[in-house]
């Protein structure tokens, strides 16, 4: 073994504090990263498994076809088709398929909500051997009077065969006999998913289908071959209507799920970077000072015939140890992470069908990049600084200090410059899109808080002089010390405060940015809305027409509107268009319109807001010819010009939107508003008792809706709160082995003072102190750094969403509470350390 | 030391003015100057000192605190560089070197004994030996660095931590050290100043041995003239400068000429 690896290996084992300290950064942050990759990857396995087996025996699919890719959901197609495919030579079972909103009640009428996932209507014409719905118990509903629910829902509910049960569905309150409980092959849930499964003609009736079918399933006979039945059916199709294989359509689904499992991966991701990014920090810290405590034995390998590449190398060494270790232990820590992820969704019910944990190449190579990647990286300075350390040092230490200064402002003036200017350029000018919006901005807020944490040294002393004060008044000659230690190293004080410092920053700029995102909403809801009811959906599948029908009926309500969208494209671009009542939503809203009325809105007529009018070179009257995902095209005549974009930057009519698509109408919200003359508690009674058979309507006053989305806006923070826990974790752990290595430090000198007099209890508390002005000194930079970031993040955020900038106090003190309550928490290693050390042996240390 | 004084021998002639590297000469400095800090706070830590050490000889280097003593032995050993003149180890002239060269000089030709902290504390003995030959990536000679282990007397220590040996028993690891890889010449820095006599006197005649048996150039700088005594010839310094020498100095010859200083 070369002298170099021994020394590394022996380092390593010598330093336990340190190398744990070390290894537990890198080892949590690899298991984030590996279990975001997992947990996104097992999830997508999951899901396509799924649609898979869902369309196992479906050999081919009839629907309507997609003039475009989008979200919409396709217009229905007739159930009589099905008739016409049964006569066609090959097919051997069809099976029209139906899922719209349905909800069981309990026996008081209450809908039964599932914990995470949507409630379905389902037809199913029993055990055919091609829908991937499986019996669990009992046998296939038969008639109105009948229904099968899925296993899981009746278990949960203390449901069962032969049981009634009433369900909601949007044509009213029904209710039948369980004749089975279902499930999805060997699985009892659906995703999550509460399923009430009708025979075909009960559901066409009762979930208020209208004769019309999602899709028509098709299973060819024996022997058959499918492109050759495909070829046939299309031939008996009508037009606008399409076959495609099983297999399309499980991948289409899929895909469109893991859309979603993308965006979930990729914030997770995000997160974990942002948590190894922070270990980078600690472990570069850790590194520097005890290189700065193993001086003379560096200096002294040097003299007896070190070369400064093989100091360098030793370092290097060391931290590829720890760094490789560390990967191993996070990539099984990954696996747990992901398995502890997927239990609590479960917990919360989103019943994945037997996920089973995916672990890809790719994820170990990324987590050896991250895991290595950071200790080499964030090693790389401290092992060149080691290796500047003339032999002389072993005899002299103070002339090694010397020789590893590095200029280290300079550098930290322009990182920090360079990460605010990509950063801004990122946010405000977006070359590249999303990606560059993301690389930049994310790319620009690292370098700034690199940038920032060797700036912060210059302001170190001073600042926790100040925060220091109250401190030494309180407490004496233990705060005095505290603040004194503090302030005689201001370059470790800052570095060990820098971690704590990115995660603060963090959490305030989301902070300013929800603030200003309550705030303009606030706004726009005072200025540009004067609606008293906005009615939400809880369902996943939007609002029936029918609640917004049963609304308009009301005499104390002057106007309702329900808010409808469809996409259509304009020269070849996707547009997302809404849809509303005119005269309802001109009495609604006011969306500053530059030319035209609202009220006015009539047939094919369209209401642009300036900016598309704009880019299209439209004014009123001219004409723009919109095509929508079934095939037809419209000609809409511009009717009118707004500037506030609100409700979106396309509006159409009902009747407009009615004439071009087929789709089952569904609404994202109504608003609505009292007659003159109506009080409040009048209003709210009427409402309520319209609302009472739909309770997937959730309505709420103007206040009860702003403060609604208040909670979210606050959940959104605890989220990402909760999403640095890890990275704040190990903030905290960085400010707990900087204070160790400097209690060992400082070991002579805490002996001395323990010598003359000085109690265990008063030694605690001066390293504790210590601890406490450290953390709120990176909570103050964090703070001041955070606030900057989040004003410049929704000054960039587009006008129609946040228009006003506001601050929260109150996160402020919430967060400064955190930082003491952080300090305190990561003195106890090290103050228990310093108060226990037996004085003699103390004092002798060299 | 029982015996009384013997009068005073006279003053040794002030140290040669030419000083050439080879020959007989293990290493040396051609006016060497050392100055720390500028303007007014200026010390000149060496003020032109020339002076070669004999191959195969022990010399002991002594003077008041202050003088220059380990600036010099830094400067010889290739630790620190000159502010100008020359050093020299063999016919190599130290200023040529880069510090690749250097690093390489340190390694196989000097070795080097500290007053303390001379070992690697996460190291064993054994391994501390052999660290500057695992540095070059070679095992030496194992039959002689069996050999010097024994003469130190660390046999049975070999597998300790330097935390779990004494002071006597760390220097006698250093010294091994320093004879492990055959350097040309061995620089000594008050190496036996933490020591309490006996186990002084022992790592002393232990080096005095090297010299005589296996023919080891060793430069030693000592404040104790017993310790002086054990060298073939002292050097004296002062203020930077070479203020005297003696051959084959007694510990009362070394005392007398100390207290002459006064
Ligand atoms: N890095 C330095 N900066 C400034 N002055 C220095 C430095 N190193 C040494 N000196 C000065 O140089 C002079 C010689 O120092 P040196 O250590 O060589 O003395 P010494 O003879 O070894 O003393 P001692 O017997 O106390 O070890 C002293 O005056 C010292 O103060
Ligand atoms: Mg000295």
């Amino acid at each position: 073994m070369s002298a170099g690896t021994l020394i590394a290996r022996r380092s390593i084992r010598a330093r336990w504090g340190r190398t744990l300290a070390i290894a537990f950064a890198i080892t949590a942050s690899v298991s984030f990263v590996v279990g975001s990759f997992v947990l996104a990857d097992s999830l997508r396995a999951t899901f396509d498994n799924l649609f898979q087996e869902l369309n196992a025996n479906v050999d081919l699919e009839i629907r309507s076809a997609q003039q475009f890719t989008t979200d919409d959901a396709r217009d229905p197609i007739d159930v009589a088709v099905a008739d016409s495919i049964r006569g066609v030579d090959g097919v051997a079972v069809v099976e029209p398929t139906l899922q719209r909103y349905a909800q069981l009640l309990d026996p008081s009428g209450k809908v039964i909500t599932p914990a995470g996932g949507p409630t379905f209507g389902v037809s199913w014409e029993g055990d055919n051997g091609i829908s991937g719905l499986t019996i669990k118990e009992g046998r296939a509903p038969n008639g109105p009077g009948e229904l099968a629910i899925d296993k899981a829902t009746a278990d949960k509910e203390g449901l069962g065969v032969g049981d009634k049960v009433s369900y909601l569905t949007d044509s009213g309150t029904f209710s039948g006999t369980i004749t089975a409980t279902v499930g999805l092959g060997s699985a009892d849930s659906f995703g999550g998913a509460q399923l009430t499964v009708l025979d075909l003609d009960t559901a066409l009736v009762n979930l208020g289908a209208d004769g019309k079918v999602d899709a028509i399933d098709v299973k060819v006979a024996d022997g058959a071959d499918v492109a050759t039945v495909q070829r046939s059916i299309e031939r008996v199709l009508p037009p606008n209507a399409e076959a495609v294989t099983g297999a399309e359509v499980a991948q289409e689904t899929s895909d469109q799920v893991n859309q979603f499992v993308d965006v979930f991966g990729t914030g997770l991701l995000i997160f974990a970077f942002i948590t190894a990014f922070v270990s980078g920090f600690i472990i570069n810290n850790v590194f520097q000072i005890t290189i700065g405590q193993r001086l003379r034995e560096l200096a002294l390998l040097r003299a007896v015939g070190a070369s400064g590449r093989q100091v360098r190398r030793m370092i290097t060494l060391e931290a590829f140890g720890l760094g490789a270790l560390s990967t191993v232990l996070g990539v099984f820590g990954g696996l747990l992470v992901a398995r502890g992820l997927i239990a609590l969704f479960d917990a919360a019910g989103a019943g994945f069908p037997d996920t089973s944990i995916v672990l890809e190449p790719r994820t170990v190579i990324v987590a050896a990049v991250v895991g290595i990647g950071i200790t080499m990286a964030s090693v790389i300075v401290p092992s060149r600084r080691a290796s500047r350390i003339p032999p002389v040092a072993a005899m002299r230490p103070e002339l090694g200090f010397v020789a590893m200064r590095t200029r280290r402002l300079v550098a930290g003036a322009i990182v920090t410059m360079v990460g605010l200017t990509t950063f801004v350029i990122g946010l405000f000018v977006r070359p590249g899109g999303t990606t560059g919006l993301i690389a930049l901005a994310g790319g620009g807020a690292l370098l700034l808080f690199l940038g920032v944490a060797s700036l912060s040294s210059t302001i170190a002393t001073p600042v926790t002089r100040v925060i220091g004060w109250p401190i030494e008044k309180l407490f004496k000659i233990p705060g005095a010390l505290a603040r004194q230690n503090v302030a005689r190293a201001p370059r470790r004080t800052s570095s060990s405060a820098s971690a704590l410092m990115i995660g603060v920053a963090l959490v305030s700029s989301t902070a300013v940015f929800a603030s200003s995102l309550r705030a303009s909403l606030v706004n726009t809801l005072e200025s540009a809305i004067s609606a008293d009811y906005i009615v939400t959906d809880q369902s996943f599948q939007g609002l029936s027409p029918v609640v917004s029908e049963k609304l308009a009926a009301i005499p104390e309500l002057d106007a309702v509107t329900p808010v409808r969208g469809v996409t259509g494209q304009v020269d070849g671009n996707t547009k997302n268009i809404g849809a509303v009542d005119p005269v309802a939503f001109d009495k609604l809203v006011n969306p500053d319109l530059l030319q035209g009325t609202v009220a006015d809105l009539g047939l094919n007529e369209l209401l642009l807001q300036k900016d598309p009018a704009k880019d299209l070179g439209v004014t009123v009257g001219s004409t723009v010819d919109v095509t929508f995902q079934n095939g037809v095209t419209q000609t809409l005549t511009v009717a009118g010009i707004y500037a506030d974009a609100t409700f979106g930057n396309w509006l159409i009519s009902l009747d407009t939107l009615a004439e071009v698509s087929d789709a089952p109408a569904r609404d994202f919200f109504v608003i609505a508003k009292l007659a003159d003359g109506v009080g409040a508690a009048t209003g709210d009674a009427a409402v309520e008792a319209a609302m009472a058979p739909y309770p997937q309507a959730n309505v709420q006053t103007n206040a009860e809706f702003l403060d609604s989305q208040e909670a979210q806006i606050n959940q959104l923070l605890l989220i990402i709160t909760m999403l640095l826990a890890f990275a704040i974790l190990i903030a905290i752990l960085g400010i707990s082995i900087t204070l160790a290595l400097g209690v060992f430090e400082r070991t002579r000198e805490i002996g001395l003072l323990r010598a003359v007099g000085m109690n265990k209890r008063q030694t605690r508390r001066s390293v504790r102190w210590e601890a406490v002005i450290v953390s709120i000194f990176g909570a103050f930079v964090g703070i001041v750094v955070g606030t900057f970031l989040g004003v410049v993040l929704s000054l960039a955020v587009p006008d129609d969403v946040i228009s006003k900038l506001a601050f929260n106090p109150s996160i402020i003190i919430i967060i400064l509470i955190g930082a003491v309550i952080a300090g305190l928490f990561a003195a106890l290693y090290p103050s228990y350390k310093a108060s226990n050390m037996n004085v003699l042996e103390a004092i002798a240390t060299e | 030391m029982s015996t009384p004084a013997p009068p005073a021998p006279p003053a040794p002639p002030a140290a040669p003015t030419t000083v050439v590297p080879g020959g007989t000469a293990a290493a040396g400095s051609i006016d060497a100057r050392k100055t720390y800090g500028i303007g007014d706070s200026q010390v000149h830590a060496l003020d032109g000192v020339s002076v070669s050490f004999e191959t195969g000889k022990f010399t002991a280097i002594m003077g008041p605190s202050g003088s220059g003593k380990s600036t010099l032995l830094h400067c010889l050993a290739g630790l620190d560089t000159l502010t100008s003149g020359a050093t020299f180890i063999g016919d190599t002239y130290l200023a040529s070197l880069d510090d690749k060269a250097l690093t390489e000089l340190r390694r196989t030709r000097v070795g080097f004994i500290f007053q303390a902290f001379n070992l690697i504390p996460t190291l064993t003995a054994e391994e501390n030996i052999k660290l500057p030959m695992m540095l070059g990536g070679d095992t030496g000679d194992k039959e002689w660095i069996d050999h010097v282990i024994t003469t130190v007397g660390m046999g049975d220590r070999l597998k300790h931590r330097p935390s779990e040996l004494s002071g006597g028993q760390q220097q006698r690891v250093a010294v091994a050290r320093a004879l492990a890889s055959r350097p040309q010449i061995i620089f000594a820095d008050e190496p036996t100043g933490n020591l309490d006599s006996v186990t002084g006197a022992e790592i002393l005649s232990f080096m005095r041995n090297a010299v005589r048996d296996f023919g080891q150039t060793i430069v030693m700088v000592t404040h104790d003239p017993i310790a002086a005594s054990y060298a073939d010839r002292v050097v004296f310094v002062g203020d930077g400068r070479v203020t005297g020498e003696m051959i084959d100095p007694t510990t009362d010859q070394v005392i007398d000429h100390l207290r002459n200083w006064d």
